[in-house]
Parts: structure tokens; C-alpha cells; sequence
């Protein structure tokens, strides 16, 4: 069937970039290898690092680094991503806060304080402001809940002058006895009695230690977290915020939902499961490509197009053995700013970050596609989030950030 | 060891750990029987060796849904390390009658369908009858069982006069085992369809598709069956015709359930799953081509359609949904629910009943929400699994398209 646009990728630069289009009238579909980035991820926005404001940070760079992603939609895409992203959030009843114009510091499931610019409201009573104004913080988890640990949490917390201490909350009754990774503890959370048995617990907790707040694994809900998370509120007389966890991330989830739902509604299509190896090209345009299925490729066409396979991450770009960096979608030519015997550091999380974090397609300010020779490979294929080269989306703390600018870019013009 | 062998065997090294298949699940979602695909597939799998027991049983709680697989973004193929682990279990421990007996789709479809069907169908209405069966059998006494036809889909065939002249070349049908024993209307309407666009179709000797047999790890069995089908099949692919099928697990099998989980890659293999199409794949292939006839009848329809696991697993989109749109009036809301339940024999099995009715729930809220008297989907033990839940009457979304066409059984 043909498209108008067709967006490889569902992470949030893709489905962005495909939500905008629909909105635009168009007829949509997105295509991905599988649930990606958005479930990898806190489920926060990153912007700019530690740029205590990082809106002012993004201004400065068109002038210090023009190829930088965000150097070439410019600020406004920026903020017009940030607030569709938001609505798109609101919509289903799961609010952002914080501002593109100031850091926000929250608890990682360490303890250690991470800066990020816009997060859930079900995140932002952990912020380290309210955490740092004198009165207690409980950390609490489940023993069943691997890899959250609430006494390794509030040590670390204690260790930065924070008060905080941990417990572990005994599992409510219930029919499930095993499996308990995050998603399933969000489908416990849901259900009404499981988190009246825990609330009645942190109720106890608050009353004997006073505290002002409680941490809880970023698992309260999948569908209904902030019914999830005032209930709580509302029962121990303390204010709750979820620690993002290891992956699978409930939160990030939350975001691809929220975004499913608006892409949905736009008319959007999906088809995840959809891994594109290869295009086909006529007169420097692409005009289809191919997807891996049972027995046979599935050809797709559209008018136009948008790469939003991640970077080496992501699996939008894979190392070979020989050294060489590839675009796996497309075969799009790939700018590496370091050869591959310049990989190996001294130290394993060096300062500089690691160089393949840095390669990617080079575009011009329409996000086309570059050669080498700085020529647009394809007209009508837009690049966008971290396939994109020239930044390092770890290093710089602005994932999240590129991939809402420059797919909500990608969506408008 | 070739390639293809390596590609399934190695690619557990491709798993990441990340537990997006765990937490995609749905069967993890509402059951503590099924640890989940990560663990049971690339984890467990590094425990099995040729002469060595069997580490864990618990891979006999996955439905072969593969949502995991759709999820994976490393591309894992983790149904299939399922599959086989089953398999091996089954070949080291001996399978059930229980498994044997619902595993031979054709054998107890030929014994229900014929005149004998209205005898057959109330004896399974009955629930004393249905008692005895879940003790003797294990199949559950509430396992929505399909009601037999009183003649075969093969025996109307004999019978059917195309109604024009074919202009556009023969295609054979494969209408596996519910449409010739349970459904035959669901093969006169795909009959229909294919006639009215010009096509001749062929009957082929063919028999069960082996899907069932795989999944209740009978992989001799399964072997066998797909041998057979490549054998009577390979004639007309090598002129070219195309194998056309409107379950959508059968075609799933033949081109690619069997070929890789049963580890068979012969040049006759490949050439029968490289000639078969799921009918909507094979109509939204002409449609693309400008060559579906569109003399459709305005459909004023607002109906449900549920994409099963087994489309999905074709990775084609929503053919049904993308040919169904042409018809003008006619508007399908699509379930976005992962999975029925069924999952084929899955959910008839006693211990997996609630699980299969557990798993289907949001599918069914999505149905009754919906409040139409039609819900559609391409997989007969779907249909029959939303059926039994909801009391919605399910179609083959190639019905709707047979009277949109104005086409009479």
C-alpha cells in the first residue's frame, strides 16, 4: 500500500517525526525491528546534561557547533517537540513537568543524582531540591523487585548529606508468586487492593519516622500511574515519587504509549516487528524498502521518509569487524569521527566518551542525508535522533532532547 | 551445519538481556507457570545439550504467540528457540495422548465432519460428555471446541461450477483442516473472491499443515506432514501457480514454521514456502498492482477486527485491514490487543484454559466495547476463542470481502 510517509524507527524522534506528518494529513506508517529506545530508557527528558539551564545551552551551540543536531533544527524545534510531547503526555492523563530552562537532578536506582529537564510527575517529588530541605526520605522496595535495592539507595543518598533511609516493603497478597520484573509489578500496582496493602504499610512507616517523602521502583502503573501514585499519596500522608529501574523501564514505556495512542488517533500506522534491510532507489530518490518477513521480503512505498533506527545503540548502526560503521536500514554513507584503532582507552568510561557514540549520517538543515563529499544522497529522507553524527548523545546527556527536535522537525517541514 | 542452522542456533548470543520480551509477554502477564520467553529461550537454551535431560519444563507454558519475537530489538528469534526446546522435551520425554489426539487436526476433523456432524456436535454441547472428555482427555470441559460440518469444503468443491471463465491464470487453494472439517463457508467465499478476480482455482491434494503437530512438539509427526504437503505441492509451484491459503497459520507453516523449526531446507521446501501467500497477502499484492477488482457494494459496516498472532508472525502489516479498506462504507477498528489466547491447542488444554481466557481478556473488553453483531479475524481457533468468550459471532475477514463483491455462497 502506499504511503506518503513511511518513518523507520518507534522510538521517540520516529514517532514524533510520524505523529507530525499524520497530523499534517498525511498517510503514515511506521516500521521498526521491535520495542526500542523508549523502554531502554528513564522515561525522562534529557536536554543538555549538566547545562544548568539547558535551553541557553542549546542557543550556544548553533554558534560553536553548526553540524550539532540541535545546531541545525534550531531551539524552536526544540521547544515546539517538547510541548507536543507534552501534550501528547497529557492526553493520556500522564503529565510532564519541569522546563527546558532548568536542570533537574533525581535519584537513579544507585542513588547517585542524575540531571535530566523534563520528567513525569509521578518522578519529581525525588528532585534533589526537595530532597535537600532537612526533613526525611524513605526509600522503599520490594525484595522480590530485583535490582532495587532501597538501603544501597539512601546509603548513597546519606553519603551526598541527604537524609534518607531504606526498607523493604513485604509483598501484599496476591495470585502472583513469581516472575516479578517491573512491567508485572505495574500490572500489580494497578489493581486497587495490591496497592491499598501497600500504602497502608508506607502509611505505618510515615507515621513511626515522619517522613516527608518516599521513594518507590519506577513500576507504579502502566496504564494508570498517576491514579497509581495519588492513591499512594493520599494513603500514607507522604509524598511518593518513582526511581527509575533497570530495564525493561515502565516509564519509558509510558512515553511510547502516549505516543502510540497520539499517532493512533492521527490515523498513524504501525508495524513493529518490521526489520528494514535494505532500499531501492530510482534517480537519487528513495522509493521503496524492504522489510525482513516469513518466506519473502515485503516491499513498502512511499513519497517520502524518515530514518529513525537509533545509532550504534539502537541498532540503526552496526560496527563490523573490519572496522567499518554501517547504516543497516539504508546503507547510507556514515561519518566516523575515529578510526577503529582509536576505540581502545585506557579507561573503560574515559572522560572523552568512546568515538562510535559519535558517528552516524551527516545531514544538512532539511536533516537529508550527506556524503562525504558533503552532496544530499536522498532528497526526500530526513534523518533523525541518534542516527544522526557529529554528537555524542551519552557524553552530552541530550537523547532524548535530539531525538524531540529534530523528529518533531522531521514531522513539520 | 549451514547457515540457516546457525542463524537460529547462534542467535541467542544476539540477546541483550534487556527483558523487553518478558515484559511483552502475555502470557507472563497473567500466569507464574511461564517464567517468560528470555528465560525459557536464549537462557535456558545455553543449558540444553544433545544427551543431556531436559533443564526446565516450564517452555511448555509458551503459546507460540510471538509477541516476543515482534518486540525483540535485537531481532531474536525466540519463538522459535521455544519451539524446539519443546520439541527436544518431547522427543526425550514421550507425549501425552492428550497432545497426540488434539495435535491430528485432519484425523479428528474426518472423524467429526460428514452426516454424523449434528450427532458429534451435540454430543461435545453436552456437559456431561464434556466432562468425561476433560477427565479422559485433559481438554478442557468450557475449550471452545469447533462445531463440525455436515459435509466437507473438498466435497463442495467436487461439485462448484466457476461461475466465469478465468482470465488471469490458476492459483491453488490450501484450505487446510477448519475449512474443509469445520468452516467450508470460510473456503466457498475465498473461492469466490478468487474466481471474481479472474483466477481459476486448483484443489491440490494437500493434508494438515503440521502446525499443531509442532506445537505440541511432535516434530516426527510434523516432519512427515510437511513432507507430504511439499510433495503434492511442488508440482504446480514449479509451473509457477501460486499457493493461496486462508488460515493464516497454515500458510505461516508453509512458508516458514516448518522450514525452521523443523530444521528442513531443501531446494523443495524452499520453493513451496517461497510460492505461498496468505490470501490477504495475496490480494494486497494485486491490489498494489491495480489489478484487485473494485466493483465493490457500499458496506455502511463498523466492525472489529483482531490481527492474530499468527498474521503478525507473517511480519506483513494488516493485509486483511489495507484490502478491506477499498471497500467503501466499510470501516474496521483494530483490537491492538496482542493475543486470543488459543494460541491453536493451547488453550483447550485443561491446565491452560484459564491462562489462554486470562490472556484474552483486553481482546474480549475490546470486542464487547465494541458492541457490533461481526468480529472479524484471519485465524479460526481466534475466531472460535472470541467467540466462546464474548458470544460475538466471528467471521474470515475474506466473508466480509465475498459480500462486499455481492458474491452468493
Amino acid at each position: 500500500m502506499a504511503y506518503d510517509t513511511i518513518v523507520l524507527g518507534a522510538g521517540l524522534a520516529g514517532m514524533l517525526a510520524a505523529l507530525g506528518r499524520s497530523e499534517r494529513g498525511e498517510r503514515v506508517l511506521v516500521l521498526a525491528k521491535g520495542h526500542g529506545a523508549t523502554h531502554w530508557a528513564a522515561g525522562c527528558i534529557d536536554l543538555f546534561g549538566a547545562a544548568t539551564n539547558p535551553l541557553a545551552a542549546v542557543r550556544d551551540l548553533a554558534a560553536t557547533q553548526p553540524t550539532h543536531p540541535y545546531a541545525l533544527v534550531g531551539v524552536t524545534a526544540l521547544e515546539q517537540g517538547l510541548a507536543r510531547l507534552r501534550a501528547a503526555c497529557e492526553a493520556v492523563g500522564y503529565p510532564l513537568v519541569g522546563s527546558a530552562e532548568r536542570s533537574l537532578l533525581l535519584p537513579t536506582a544507585v542513588g547517585a543524582l542524575r540531571p535530566t529537564s523534563l520528567v513525569p510527575a509521578t518522578m519529581v517529588a525525588g528532585e534533589s531540591r526537595q530532597l535537600g530541605d532537612g526533613r526525611p526520605t524513605l526509600i522503599a522496595g520490594l525484595r522480590e523487585l530485583r535490582d532495587f535495592f532501597p538501603p544501597l539507595i539512601a546509603a548513597n543518598l546519606r553519603a551526598q548529606g541527604f537524609t534518607a533511609e531504606g526498607v523493604y516493603l513485604d509483598l501484599p497478597p496476591s495470585t502472583r508468586h513469581g516472575a516479578f520484573s517491573p512491567m508485572n509489578f505495574a500490572r500489580l500496582f494497578e489493581q486497587p487492593a495490591f496497592r491499598e496493602q501497600i500504602g497502608r504499610q508506607l502509611a505505618d512507616l510515615v507515621r513511626r519516622g515522619g517522613y516527608a517523602r518516599v521513594g518507590l521502583p519506577g513500576c507504579l502503573g502502566l496504564h494508570q500511574a498517576t491514579t497509581v501514585v495519588r492513591d499512594l499519596q493520599t494513603q500514607s500522608g507522604a509524598l511518593i515519587f518513582e526511581i527509575p529501574t533497570l530495564p525493561v523501564s515502565v516509564p519509558g514505556a509510558r512515553l511510547f504509549h502516549a505516543l502510540e495512542q497520539a499517532l493512533v488517533r492521527a490515523g498513524g500506522q504501525m508495524q513493529i516487528g518490521a526489520w528494514v534491510r535494505r532500499g531501492e532507489v530510482q534517480t537519487e530518490q528513495l522509493v521503496a524498502v524492504y522489510s525482513e518477513a516469513a518466506a519473502r521480503e515485503q516491499r513498502h512505498t512511499a513519497q517520502r521518509w524518515v530514518l529513525a533506527t537509533g545509532g550504534i545503540a539502537g541498532g540503526g548502526l552496526r560496527a563490523e569487524p573490519t572496522g567499518e560503521v554501517r547504516e543497516t536500514a539504508l546503507g547510507l554513507p556514515v561519518q566516523v569521527s575515529a578510526a577503529q584503532s582509536a576505540w581502545l582507552a585506557q579507561r573503560f568510561l574515559a572522560d572523552a566518551g568512546h568515538p562510535i557514540f559519535r558517528a552516524g549520517v551527516a545531514t544538512d538543515r532539511d536533516l537529508r542525508p550527506l556524503d562525504a563529499a558533503g552532496r544530499v544522497v536522498y532528497a526526500n529522507v530526513a534523518v533523525v535522533g541518534a542516527a544522526i553524527a557529529g554528537f555524542d548523545p551519552l557524553r552530552e546527556g541530550c537523547l532524548e532532547g535530539v531525538a524531540v527536535a529534530t523528529g518533531f522537525a522531521a514531522g513539520q517541514h | 551445519m549451514d547457515h540457516r542452522e546457525l542463524a537460529l542456533t547462534q542467535a541467542l548470543d544476539h540477546c541483550i538481556k534487556c527483558n523487553l520480551c518478558t515484559s511483552a509477554c502475555p502470557v507472563v502477564a497473567v500466569t507464574d507457570q511461564f517464567p517468560g520467553p528470555k528465560y525459557v529461550g536464549p537462557q535456558a537454551e545455553r543449558f540444553r545439550r544433545a544427551g543431556q535431560p531436559v533443564p526446565d519444563a516450564s517452555v511448555d507454558y509458551c503459546s507460540g504467540c510471538r509477541v516476543c519475537n515482534q518486540v525483540c530489538p535485537t531481532g531474536v528469534p525466540i519463538a522459535e528457540l521455544n519451539a524446539r526446546a519443546r520439541g527436544a522435551m518431547v522427543a526425550e520425554r514421550g507425549l501425552p495422548f492428550r497432545n497426540w489426539i488434539i495435535a491430528r487436526a485432519d484425523l479428528v476433523g474426518g472423524l467429526s465432519a460428514g452426516p454424523q456432524a449434528p450427532l458429534v456436535n451435540l454430543g461435545l454441547k453436552m456437559a456431561p460428555a464434556r466432562w468425561v472428555i476433560e477427565q479422559l482427555l485433559g481438554i478442557h470441559h468450557q475449550a471452545p471446541l469447533p462445531m463440525a460440518s455436515t459435509y466437507r469444503f473438498r466435497s463442495w468443491f467436487k461439485r462448484h461450477q466457476a461461475a466465469q471463465p478465468a482470465t488471469k491464470g490458476q492459483v491453488v487453494y490450501f484450505h487446510g483442516c477448519a475449512t474443509n472439517y469445520y468452516e467450508p463457508h470460510v473456503g466457498q467465499a475465498a473461492v469466490a473472491v478468487l474466481e471474481h478476480n479472474g483466477f481459476e482455482v486448483i484443489l491440490a491434494e494437500q493434508n494438515c499443515c503440521g502446525l499443531p503437530l509442532i506445537s505440541n512438539g511432535d516434530f516426527k509427526g510434523a516432519t512427515s506432514a510437511h513432507a507430504a504437503n511439499v510433495r503434492k505441492l511442488l508440482p504446480y509451484v514449479r509451473r509457477g501457480m501460486p499457493i493461496v491459503g486462508t488460515s493464516t497459520s497454515c500458510t505461516l507453516t508453509l512458508k516458514e514454521e516448518a522450514p525452521e523449526i523443523l530444521g528442513l531446507h531443501d531446494e523443495a521446501v524452499r520453493a513451496v514456502a517461497a510460492g505461498t501467500y496468505d490470501i490477504f497477502e495475496f490480494l494486497r499484492q494485486l491490489a498494489e498492482r491495480g489489478e484487485l477488482k473494485t466493483d465493490f457494494r457500499p458496506m455502511p459496516r463498523r466492525l472489529p477486527y483482531h490481527p492474530p498472532c499468527q498474521y503478525r508472525a507473517h511480519r506483513l502489516g494488516k493485509p486483511a485491514m489495507d484490502v478491506l479498506a477499498l471497500v467503501p462504507g466499510l470501516q474496521l477498528d483494530e483490537s491492538h490487543a496482542d493475543c486470543c489466547g488459543i494460541a491453536g491447542t493451547y488453550g483447550l488444554k485443561r491446565e491452560k484454559y484459564q491462562i489462554a481466557q486470562d490472556v484474552g481478556q483486553s481482546l474480549f473488553e475490546f470486542v464487547r466495547r465494541a458492541g457490533a453483531d461481526l468480529v472479524l479475524c484471519d485465524s479460526e481457533t481466534c475466531r472460535w476463542q472470541i467467540t466462546h468468550a464474548t458470544g460475538v459471532p466471528s467471521q474470515h475477514p475474506i466473508e466480509v470481502l465475498a459480500a462486499a463483491y455481492g458474491l452468493r455462497r
